[in-house]
């Protein structure tokens, strides 16, 4: 094959130009006959060129397996190129040397044991040859030298060589019946017997090359080793171990040895460690049964080195002795506890099996001893948490806890004190590494005060193992009562015991492949028996290498059992077994240097009759399920006493119970069952508590974790627990708990699942149940509570949070909204950080309303007028200005808050929809009564914006309506007037106005539509509280009477109508007032026009008023009342009203006038002639009058009544005029 | 002067899909003989949630996992780098390969893991091997965060020591140690080693 490999290689293979030069040469080489070829293999050995001499290495394997004939003329080339100066040629020199020796070996075997005709010459020769290339190779494994990798390959040569030579347990021991290919090889077929070979030879050969190579491993050889020696010496022992189970008790205890607390790896290298680590992991998964007394051992070892590992990794190789000390304590507390176990398992009648042929009481305690190895598995097993990810805090904590409880009963309350001084979850952890001691530390309960709290931890946190504690409890107890008579007998008799020990382990440790081989070779074929048949033919064997196994087995105990003190320096020899034997019988409790005595006894008096009981492990095959139920079980146990103990328990627990979430397997979903925990009584249950502890241990790890898959793991595990116990609380607990909230303000970070929560509670969905929406305002009022702390206490989820409020702020439920609003206008906006963001948010949505509500909506045709919100509500209102003022009403929260924002309010509002005006419209009282006539607010009346003049008069209205308008608020509406001549703008101030100040603009009000004067009469008859009415109804009559039409420009209409809605208001205008506007009004210069229509309204209205009326009328006639002929009318109509009462007054009239009167009134004429024709009547009488009359003659008539009345005047007077002219002078000098 | 010979690598992590990789792409680049593997059951890659993550058998060619994915989430799987890697990926080998199916691929000098979990599957299966041949492989671990960026670093790292070893001409057992030593001190990371023998 590797001929043919050098025939194929390219050309680049040998870049060397000789190698290049050779290679015709070797070419040539498959021309010639295969003996020449042989021959001239052997010239080029001495090749200068290295890789020709690796090939030529190659070759002769090649050669050697295919013609077996010729190695003998090829070996000596192969035996000198193995001291070749190249490393890779010498490496391939051994490589084909392997081969080579386990063809002919297994050529040898078939030979003798199929041929008849014995063995060829040539075989011999080449077996001699080979035997001579085995010792050439096996001294270079077993001696230091520059090439290492040589030396690797003379490891595994020997490591071959040691299989060779021993039997196969798994492959038949019987040779075939017939030769096949591959039929394989075991050197138990040679016990038959061989010509050549004999198989005692051959194991005793392969016992003293594995001593050899157990040698290496041991101090002080092991120090000079490099790491990767070390590996490879490891890794040979360790399948050695694997594939012939019967070297166990031989190499497991070098191996165990070299465990990191000795010293002797340094692990410059964590390689060697880890070469440990696997050989131990693959010895512990070889199933034979020899292999069995050492899963006990194997798995204190394999914890050990994980700890230390995590030490490693943690405190960067810091010196780990006092580590050591921990695990001696357990050990030592582990004796303890095996006795007890025993003395249990005695007691219960289950160790019958294992004491079963012994009556000697000692017999007993050995086999006791024995035991332990399977106890100790039985407890290490359950009891190893995996342990990762362990500070260096906790570490030196245990070792502080470990040098304290060394010293036992004195150190207890330093220990209390240092127990009760740390972080509860440092503790945890604490307990957590100590928990694979744990079972051991139960024993000690009583006497040491460390195991106390950890040991009521395990109980709650072991359940599986609290039945097993109960019952070792209580035989403690039991051996407690026992002891006197126990330490009497044997403590006295324990230091003369230890000296005659000290000799007797030598016997078999001294040399133990002598030994070996001695009882080997004695029994050489039991070994292969020893497995498969009966047990009492194996005794000797199996005593011989658990002899060797317990007394290998002491060694690493007692010096653990001292702390650091031995572990150094391992005691290779008799004598310091003894002195650690000593040393142990002072420092230790008598029992326990009981047990070590009797140790001492079952070494020493051990003898090959003894068998020892055979030790059954009953390794109880889980399926995957059942594991899965058990793990299950056990954590639902945990729970289950965490919530009986919780009421009155430590903390402690709750960073425990989170660390055995994250520690549990996913697929069994710890964290359900964390969740029903938390939430099964969340209150008593130091639910919070426990849910912050999980929570934080979960971020912790999706913190830390350098896995991209578990990190995500953790987080998305913590995600949805947080949601599930967020939701549950939610909907378990009235809206009034905070539990939620405090939750939310708490943990580690808020996901934004959680934030989603908030957002549905803070904006329940439309499509919620109606029955639901009662609750919902408490809800509401739940979630922004809770969005208000988070704002508060969160600063990285302010925003978030903000955000969520805001929304919620303009929901579309009045009830939310107004909720949220509360919170964002009166918390969040003095918040100056935020107030920025709110008032943006605010803005933003006020100024949608101008895209969002559409323009020509039905609503318009409600006209939106101060008036509407009057008579708006909520049931009619329509949708659009619903959604008008959901969205501004944030707007106008904040205007509350800050007054300069309405102007932009008023900005706007020209240019709002009809809806949203409405929708202002509805808003802005409530808003104007909170912030009053604020300055900025009378900034904007005096300089409202265009088009905001409804706006404008509904704030007026507001501000003005039941309150007394400030002088500032008058003199800036009297500002505004001022610029708009809009007397609209008075209306709310009219009351409050002096009469000064409000007649200058009557004739405005006079001029509006009927209603709005009204109003106007209405505002000014009211008038202000303090000052009364500005003007009284009198004045208000006087002053729309002297209102000039023309040149007011008003027309007459209006001040007609103006007097006609007073008129109406009979319960103002009374009689008394009418009387004295009237009265007032007849001496205004000139008359007012409207006067006699008024007079007559007057009479009409109030008809008792005809006295006075004529009162009026007679005044008239004295002011000469014909000269002004619209009113002339009027007076007559008057006259004509108020008849006969007017009669008095007619006949008052000049008689021209008086003529003329009754021309144009001809009905009068006659009853006013009967009533002038009364006699009181007529002698009052002018005579002119009774002429106009017709009861006095023309000429006659004069004369007696200018006699009557005034002669001069009569006299003087010729013509109508001239006498109208001087009765008016007369009447009114008169008046 | 013996005839220089190409190291063969190996680079594996469980999924052979990030750390090991970006190894092989670098080492590749770099002309360096190398191959890689993943040591778990099967390729699992992040999904949407922590009950959901992509499960592939090994073998599943990187792009039909791309298209799997691009079309189940593209957001999601550009945002946290899955996409951009398969397309490396793609550019780097078919499929992703596992390294106990694969013991057909011949004889590796150096087996460099990136999580100790892996480096034990692999001295495990290595050990469980038949051995024949005699030839000693080294095993080496280097923890490495699994996620994009540290796999960047790592395979740097790993490139850094496979270029070392290359250098030594294949007698790297003398000096395995001092270079392990010294590439510690120079990188603060932490490297185990094992050997095992084909």
């Amino acid at each position: 094959m590797a001929v043919a490999a050098a025939r194929d290689l390219p050309p680049t293979f040998h870049p060397h130009p000789s190698s290049s030069a050779m290679e015709p040469r070797l070419r040539q080489l498959r021309k010639v006959p295969l003996l020449d070829f042989v021959a001239r293999i052997g010239d080029l050995r001495a090749d200068e060129a290295s890789p020709v001499r690796k090939l030529v290495a190659e070759m002769i394997g090649e050669v050697g397996s295919k013609h077996m004939a010729y190695l003998p003329n090829v070996m000596p080339c192969l035996l000198d190129l193995l001291n070749d100066d190249t490393p890779a040629v010498a490496r391939q020199a051994i490589k084909t040397g392997t081969t080579l020796f386990a063809k002919v070996l297994q050529q040898l075997v078939i030979q003798g044991l199929f041929t008849s005709g014995g063995i060829d010459e040539s075989l011999k020769l080449s077996w001699e040859a080979l035997l001579k290339l085995k010792s050439a190779v096996s001294h270079m494994a077993f001696q230091p030298m520059s090439n290492e990798g040589a030396r690797l390959l003379a490891i595994k040569f020997v490591e071959k060589t040691v299989l060779l030579y021993t039997p196969d347990p798994d492959s038949p021991p019987d040779p075939p019946n017939e030769v096949t290919k591959d039929m394989g090889f075991n050197v138990a077929w040679l016990r038959g017997g061989h010509p050549l070979l004999n198989v005692g030879d051959l194991a005793m050969e392969a016992s003293q090359n594995l001593g050899l190579l157990l040698e290496q491993l041991k101090p002080p050889k092991v120090k000079s080793l490099s790491t990767s020696m070390i590996i490879v010496f490891v890794t040979s022992l360790s399948a050695i171990a694997q594939r012939r189970p019967s070297f166990y008790g031989r190499i497991l205890p070098v191996l165990l040895s070299l465990d990191p607390a000795s010293s002797t790896i340094k692990v410059q290298v964590p390689g060697a460690f880890h070469a440990l680590k696997s050989a131990f992991a693959a010895c512990l998964k070889c199933t034979h049964s020899s292999a069995e007394p050492w899963r006990a051992r194997l798995l204190e070892a394999q914890n050990i080195i994980n700890q230390a590992d995590s030490i490693e990794h943690s405190s960067n190789r810091v010196e780990s002795l006092p580590q050591m000390e921990t695990t001696s304590t357990d050990n030592s507390n582990k004796r303890n506890l095996v006795d007890d176990m025993n003395n249990a398992l005695e007691d219960g009648g289950h160790s019958k099996k294992r004491i079963k042929s012994h009556d000697d009481q000692e017999h007993t305690d050995n086999a006791k001893n024995s035991v332990e190895p399977t106890s100790v598995d039985v407890s290490s097993s359950l009891s190893t948490p995996a342990s990762t990810g362990n500070s260096e805090a906790v570490y030196q904590l245990v070792n502080m806890f470990a040098a304290l409880a060394a010293q036992g009963d004195r150190a207890a309350g330093s220990l209390q004190i240092l127990s009760s001084s740390i972080a509860a979850d440092l503790l945890a952890e604490v307990v957590m590494v100590n928990m694979q001691h744990l079972p051991v530390c139960r024993a000690e309960v009583d006497s040491q005060p460390f195991g106390t709290p950890s040991s009521s931890l395990l109980s709650a946190c072991l359940p599986l193992l609290e039945s097993l504690l109960k019952r070792i409890n209580q035989n403690d107890r039991e051996v407690d009562e026992v002891p006197p008579t126990i330490d009497s007998a044997v403590v006295p008799s324990a230091a003369g015991e230890i000296a005659a020990i000290s000799s007797i382990p030598g016997s078999t440790s001294r040399n133990p492949p002598i030994e070996e081989n001695s009882n080997s070779s004695s029994v050489p074929f039991d070994m292969e028996t020893v497995e498969a048949k009966a047990p009492t033919v194996d005794a000797s064997i199996e005593i011989q290498e658990s002899s060797e196994a317990s007394h290998a087995s002491t060694e690493p105990q007692g010096t653990q059992e001292h702390g650091g003190s031995f572990i150094s320096s391992l005691p290779a020899d008799n004598s310091s077994v003894g002195l650690s034997l000593a040393q142990s019988s002072e420092t230790r409790s008598p029992s326990s240097s009981m047990v070590e005595a009797s140790q001492a006894q079952f070494s020493s008096t051990l003898t090959s009759q003894h068998v020892l009981p055979k030790l059954v492990v009953t390794n109880i095959d889980l399926s995957d399920e059942a594991k899965d139920l058990l793990q299950k079980e056990a954590f639902m146990r945990i729970l289950g006493s965490d919530k009986q103990d919780a009421s009155g328990g430590s903390i402690a627990h709750l960073p425990l119970l989170a660390h055995l979430g994250v520690e549990f397997p996913l697929d069994l979903d710890p964290w359900e069952l964390l969740q029903k925990h938390v939430l099964s009584d969340y209150v008593n249950n130091e639910g919070h508590e426990l849910t912050l502890c999980i929570l934080n241990r979960l971020y912790r790890e999706a913190e830390q974790d350098q896995d991209f898959l578990s990190s995500r793991t953790a987080t998305s595990v913590y995600e949805s627990f947080l949601l599930t116990i967020a939701e549950s609380l939610r909907d378990m607990f009235p809206a009034s708990d905070k539990s939620l909230g405090k939750l939310l303000c708490e943990i580690p970070y808020l996901p934004e699942g959680a934030l989603k929560l908030l957002e549905g509670l803070c904006s329940p969905g439309s499509n919620e149940k109606q029955e639901k929406d009662l609750q919902s305002g408490d809800r509401v009022t739940q979630g922004l509570s809770a969005v208000w702390n988070l704002i508060m206490l969160r600063p990285s989820n302010r925003e978030r949070c903000l955000e969520i409020a805001l929304q919620s702020s303009i929901h579309h439920l009045d009830e939310v909204r107004m909720k949220a609003i509360r919170l964002v206008a009166n918390k969040l906006f003095p918040m100056s950080s935020i107030s920025k963001r709110i008032e943006d948010f605010a803005n933003e949505k006020l100024n949608s309303v101008l895209e969002v509500v559409p323009a020509d909506e039905s609503a318009s045709s409600e006209l939106s007028t101060p008036e509407a919100p009057k008579d708006g509500g909520s049931e009619n209102m329509s949708s659009s200005v619903a959604d008008a003022q959901t969205l501004m009403s944030l707007y106008f929260a904040l205007c509350t808050k800050k007054h300069s924002l309405l102007q932009h309010v008023f900005a706007i509002y020209g240019s709002l929809p009809q809806a949203a005006k409405q929708a202002v419209h509805r808003q802005i009282p409530i808003l104007i009564r909170t912030i009053g006539s604020s300055p900025s607010l009378l900034g904007i009346i005096s300089d409202p914006p265009t088009d905001s003049c409804d706006l404008l008069m509904q704030v007026l209205q507001t501000l003005t309506d039941g309150a007394m308008p400030s002088q500032d608020l008058i003199s800036s509406v009297k500002n505004l007037y001022a610029k708009t001549k809009d007397i609209e703008v008075l209306f709310a101030v009219l009351s409050h106005l002096p009469k000064d100040e409000v007649l200058p603009v009557f004739p405005s009000i006079v001029n509006l539509p009927m209603d709005k004067f009204q109003v106007a009469l209405s505002r000014i008859l009211q008038g202000s509280p303090q000052n009364g009415p500005s003007l009284d109804p009198s004045e208000i009559l006087i002053a729309i009477h002297v209102i000039d039409p023309d040149k007011e420009g008003i027309p007459l209409k209006k001040v007609i109508d103006a007097c006609a809605a007073c008129f109406e208001q009979r319960t103002i205008f009374t009689q008394q007032v009418l009387a004295k506007a009237l009265n007032q009004l007849v001496e205004q210069i000139p008359l007012p026009l409207l006067f006699m229509r008024t007079v007559m309204q007057a009479i009409g209205a109030f008809p008792a008023l005809v006295d006075f009326v004529m009162d009026i009328m007679s005044r008239l006639v004295n002011k000469q009342i014909w000269k002004y002929p619209k009113l002339w009318v009027g007076f007559l109509k008057c006259a004509i009203l108020t008849k006969p009462q007017s009669y008095g007054v007619l006949l008052q009239l000049p008689a021209p006038q008086l003529e003329n009167a009754l021309s144009k009134n001809p009905l009068l004429k006659a009853p006013l002639v009967e009533h002038a024709n009364q006699p009181n009547v007529r002698s009052t009488l002018p005579r002119s009058t009774l002429v106009v009359l017709g009861l006095a003659e023309d000429q006659q008539q004069p004369a007696p009544q200018a006699q009557n009345s005034q002669n001069q005047a009569a006299e003087t007077s010729s013509s109508a005029a001239d006498t109208t002219t001087e009765v008016t002078q007369e009447s009114s000098a008169v008046s | 002067m013996e005839a220089k010979r190409k190291m063969r690598f190996a680079m594996v992590c469980s999924s052979n899909m990030n750390r090991s990789m970006e190894a092989h792409s670098q080492l590749g680049r770099a002309g360096l003989d190398v191959a890689s593997y993943g040591t778990g059951t099967h390729v699992k890659l992040p999904g949407p949630s922590l009950h959901e993550p992509n499960v592939y058998e090994f073998g599943t060619p990187y792009n039909v996992i791309y298209n799997d994915l691009r079309r189940k989430d593209p957001d999601l799987y550009k945002r946290n780098g899955l996409l951009p890697m398969l397309k490396r990926n793609t550019s780097v080998k078919l499929a992703p390969q596992r390294w106990q199916d694969n013991a057909g691929d011949g004889l590796f000098d150096v087996i460099f893991s990136f999580e100790e979990r892996v480096f034990d599957l692999i001295v495990d299966d290595m050990h469980n091997r038949e051995q024949r041949m005699l030839k000693n492989a080294l095993i080496i671990n280097m923890d490495v965060k699994d996620n994009h960026e540290e796999a960047g670093v790592g395979a740097k790292l790993a490139l850094d020591f496979c270029q070392k070893l290359e250098a030594t001409n294949d007698d790297w057992e003398e000096i395995i140690d001092d270079l392990i030593i010294t590439f510690e001190k120079q990188h603060k990371r932490k490297l185990t080693y094992n050997m095992a023998f084909y």
